[in-house]
């Protein structure tokens, strides 16, 4: 009897251990997601795109995981898996790995196609949203299945899609900003009714604080959660933005990207701006990302130049790889 | 992609007994082709299969299409399998790959090694190909992975590329080939017409026709493949799609019967040059063959005819509330030429061709046609869901003609046209500003004449098509390599085009002496761009830019355009029936129930 209690003991340690996260300092992993490098074209022998992750240690090497060529949008990391769960928006559906990236399943059918972006509800693992030009889609069954979530929407063609903290969901489409407050059962239009909006992020310190970036008409605020919307120009010199990213740390510093605007920073919460690219050798920013772990260090992504980091909070920059590639976003995920 | 292309010499081909074209065919002649019984037919057929098979199954190129050939001739297996091996260390070409490594396995799987199955399992296993953003390279994968998928069932998704299983894989690519069809067949294809791509439909149906398992399938196939020949027959001359197209590149746009297209008149109707091509040797290897009625309609020129067809838009996924508005489509077929147009605007990126002649003479220079040339990251933006600034630098890495103010290809939202049998009216309203502010018309330097008329028309001579094109602006004539090029610097533009043979009209005098006759009366303001012109044959068109039709004073109507309609081919819209008729003969294609009748 002693000894089975010994197995049994032994048992529930090994099980636990194997339930929690490796005990291992806290480090950041960036994960890009690559569109193509230098050319793409269907059917030719294509450098690989896809979905990179950096080395620790070595902030210009990255290794690919996932299929080869599949050019990929947007990646997404399930929230508290660890790293195990990985989403990718795809040309060819929402890719999804359960093993940090060792198999992958497409788990979309033929109806689902050119996913620009995927978004795993924190507050639900088997619940996961993603956009396309052809509307959104949900899962609630951990990916077996996915339906159309379009009602309300006056335009289809949606970017990015965010779920806010609370659980609101807010999509970026082609005629401006949506909400649903029942999981993307019904979309109602936003105040920010702006034609072409590209981007929105929300403030880890202030959910009521909004920014979306546009296709012509540069960058908007709200303050009220999306109630009340204002041009955010001063300082501003250009009207394409893809990308907007909030310091994790300090809730006033704010950055901000787009077409040959290299990297945008404010300093007083999005009220003037100002830019920041010593050492930016490509000024198209597709996406840009703060370090958790060092709010410092900061990563711009850019549509052919690869990716460049900054470990200044953006006063001089370096390449940090994947040069000639169009890199569409860009993660961190911290253990 | 016209690699791997070879134009049989004339004389291989007459000592081999093959029908060579020599153009210009006479009625008579064309009637007799089209009358021939049907072992005649597949007599003709076999030849030319044999030609193209024959042509792979002794080649060393080393490639998938060579081991086919090997396999279903029965010729030197092992070097079949040594090449199918070798061919799939190096897998690549997304779909493009797809079909050709299926249809390499289906035919020689009875026949390989073990080792060169598992090789072939085991590359649907590694190898993830990419699924495209074209409606061609949707039917090539997923034709391919329907048969992949019938050819391994129960196995697990760890045992294919994309984490599905046999039985996903199975149902996904069935679901999306029925829906493809059903959208074909009720609103029209949305990449139709091309000279170009055509053969990636037709490789694609073929194999799912010769070797699906699942019968609805493998009937759905022949099916799709009857649709898609008998939509090129009847708009095809010589070997060359006639009209508009939804996609072509340059040079094969002013060279018509270059195109991968050609190869499939050749082989299935006997029509064009003798060509072989990697894009026939799956289907002359295959077991399809042609319903006699289809070859019959792709060979009788004895008459004149005109053909009206719906087909629709690619996905509009940008700037537009409708996702696949339709495109009209008229096309006049005589024995010595063709005239054919889409009626204008974006309807496809890059590569739209949205009119042109084309005639039996003077092959490769066989067509006359005009544009304005256009670009824009807001058309790239309708249908390319990547960031719209950088598009045209992403687009014209893969394409370097798109933001060629030269370039032969491309709509325009600036563009519309007015057809009524062999006469066309095309108008331009060139925004100020817009990328390039002329339009430009292609003349081959082959024509035997091309007169610049002090009347205001310009008359040409191809054999014995006559074409007469009236610049409703003053341009500038420029030599090029292959051709005059017609520039003109206004943005309220256009030209009034008629065309006839030498049956038709008689002598090229005279055709020349009753257009001088004829001075279309245009307005050419600021927002009102117009003509009004009388027909050789005494109709009255009136148009006005963009889209006010009328004939003989009747509203021109292009919303009630069939799916088809024309003296072969009749398909209402969204009936998913395709009637084809000639003369007594019948073939009834009904998608819906997934029957042929005769």
């Amino acid at each position: 009897m002693h000894g089975m209690n010994t197995i049994r003991t032994l048992a529930v340690v090994v099980i636990l251990a194997a339930l929690l996260p490796p005990c291992v300092p806290a480090q950041s992993t960036v994960y890009s997601s690559v569109l193509a490098t230098h050319l793409f074209v269907v059917g030719a022998a294509n450098p690989q795109t896809g979905v990179f992750f950096q080395h620790p240690g070595d902030d210009t090497v990255w290794s690919h995981t996932g299929s080869k060529t599949i050019r990929a949008f947007n990646v997404a990391l399930g929230p508290g898996s660890h790293g195990r769960v990985i989403y990718i928006a795809g040309g060819n559906g929402v890719h999804l790995s359960r093993d940090g990236g060792r198999t992958w399943k497409i788990t979309t059918g033929w109806q689902i196609t050119e996913v620009m972006c995927v978004a795993p509800d924190p507050a639900d693992t088997n619940t996961v949203y993603c956009t396309t030009p052809y509307g959104v889609f949900k899962t609630t069954d951990g990916c077996s299945t996915w339906r159309e979530m379009n009602t309300g929407l006056t335009a289809l063609y949606i970017p990015s899609l965010i779920v806010e903290k609370g659980g609101l969901l807010c999509c970026v489409s082609e005629d401006g900003l949506f909400r649903s407050t029942d999981g993307g059962g019904r979309w109602d239009r936003m105040a920010l009714s702006v034609s072409g909006t590209r981007i929105l992020a929300q403030s880890p310190a202030d959910p009521s604080f909004l920014i979306a970036g546009t296709e012509n008409y540069g960058l908007y605020v709200s303050h009220d959660g999306g109630t009340i919307w204002t041009r955010s120009e001063s300082g501003v010199d250009h009207l394409t933005f893809y990308a907007v990213a909030f310091d994790p740390v300090n809730p006033d510093i704010v950055y901000a990207g787009g077409y040959v605007t290299g990297v945008y920073k404010s300093l007083d919460g999005a009220k003037t701006w100002k830019r920041t690219n010593e050492g930016l050798a490509n000024l198209n920013v597709h996406a840009i990302a703060v370090d958790p772990l060092d709010h410092n260090r900061v990563y711009a992504a850019t549509l052919w130049g690869g990716v460049f980091s900054s470990v200044d909070g953006g006063a001089h920059w370096k390449s940090a790889g994947l040069s000639g590639s169009q890199v569409w976003s860009i993660v961190i995920h911290t253990l | 992609m016209n690699r791997n292309r070879v134009i049989l010499p004339a004389l291989a081909a007459t000592l081999l007994g093959l029908p060579v074209s020599a153009g210009g065919a006479s009625g008579t002649a064309a009637d007799a082709r089209s009358n021939v019984s049907r072992a005649e037919y597949l007599r003709g057929y076999q030849q030319r299969a044999q030609v193209i098979a024959s042509y792979y199954d002794t080649s060393m190129a080393g490639d998938y299409y060579c081991a086919a050939a090997r396999y279903a001739s029965g010729k030197d297996i092992r070097t079949a399998d040594s090449m199918f091996v070798a061919a799939l260390k190096r897998p690549g070409g997304d779909m493009f790959w797809m079909f050709s490594c299926i249809g390499a396995y289906l035919n020689g799987k009875d026949r390989m090694s073990p080792e060169t199955k598992a090789a072939v399992r085991n590359a649907w296993k590694t190898y993830a190909p990419y699924r495209g953003d074209t409606e061609n390279h949707w039917a090539m994968y997923y034709s391919s992975l329907f048969l992949a998928s019938e050819q391994w069932p129960g196995l697990p998704g760890s045992e294919w590329y994309n984490g599905k299983s046999s039985e996903e894989n199975r149902a996904d690519a069935k679901d999306y080939l029925i829906h493809w069809m059903e959208i074909a067949t009720t609103i029209g294809q949305g990449e139709f017409d091309t000279p170009h791509y055509f053969t990636e439909y037709a490789v694609s149906m073929s194999l799912l026709a010769d070797f699906a398992k699942d019968p609805d399938m493998k009937q759905r196939g022949k099916m799709m493949l009857d649709y898609l020949l008998v939509d090129f027959a009847d708009e095809q001359l010589d070997g060359q799609y006639l009209g508009g197209y939804s996609r072509i590149y340059q040079p094969e746009v002013y060279m018509p019967i270059t195109c991968p297209a050609s190869a499939f008149a050749w082989l299935y109707f006997g029509t064009g040059e003798p060509v072989v091509s990697y894009w026939v040797l799956l289907p002359a290897i295959g077991e399809y063959r042609l319903p006699q009625i289809i070859h019959r309609i792709a060979t009788d020129r004895s008459r004149s005819y005109v053909e009206r067809e719906r087909k629709r838009v690619r996905n509009v996924i940008r700037f537009g509330k409708e996702k696949n508005p339709p495109v009209y489509k008229y096309t006049y077929v005589t024995k010595e030429y063709g005239i054919g147009s889409l009626q204008g605007g974006l309807l496809q990126p890059i590569q739209q061709h949205t009119w042109g002649i084309q005639y039996t003479y003077g092959r490769p220079f066989t067509t006359i046609f005009g544009l304005h040339p256009y670009w824009s990251s807001y058309e790239l933006g309708m249908f390319f869901p990547e960031e719209i600034k950088p598009l045209i630098a992403d687009v014209v890495g893969s394409k370097g003609t798109y933001n060629n103010p030269d370039k032969w290809t491309g709509g325009s939202p600036f563009e519309r046209t007015f057809q009524y049998r062999n006469t066309l009216i095309v108008l331009y309203d060139i925004e100020p500003g817009t990328m390039t502010e002329h339009i430009d018309g292609f003349f081959p330097r082959n024509l035997q004449e091309r007169v610049a008329d002090s009347s205001g028309w310009v008359f040409c001579k191809a054999g014995d098509t006559y074409i007469g094109w009236y610049p409703l602006q003053a341009g500038v004539w420029t030599q090029e390599a292959d051709n005059w090029r017609f520039r003109s610097n206004h943005l309220r533009n256009g030209e009034v085009v008629e065309v006839r043979s030498k049956s038709e009209i008689g002598s090229f005098e005279k055709f020349c002496g009753a257009l001088r006759l004829r001075r279309p009366g245009a307005e050419l303001e600021p927002g009102n761009v117009a003509v009004e012109y009388t027909t050789l044959g005494g109709d009255r068109m009136n148009f006005r830019f963009p889209g006010r039709r009328t004939l003989n004073g009747k509203n021109v109507d292009l919303t009630k355009t069939p799916l088809f309609d024309g003296p072969f081919l009749h398909a209402a819209v969204g009936s998913q029936k395709l009637s084809i008729t000639y003369g007594k003969e019948k073939l009834n294609l009904d998608f819906k129930q997934l029957t042929i009748t005769e």
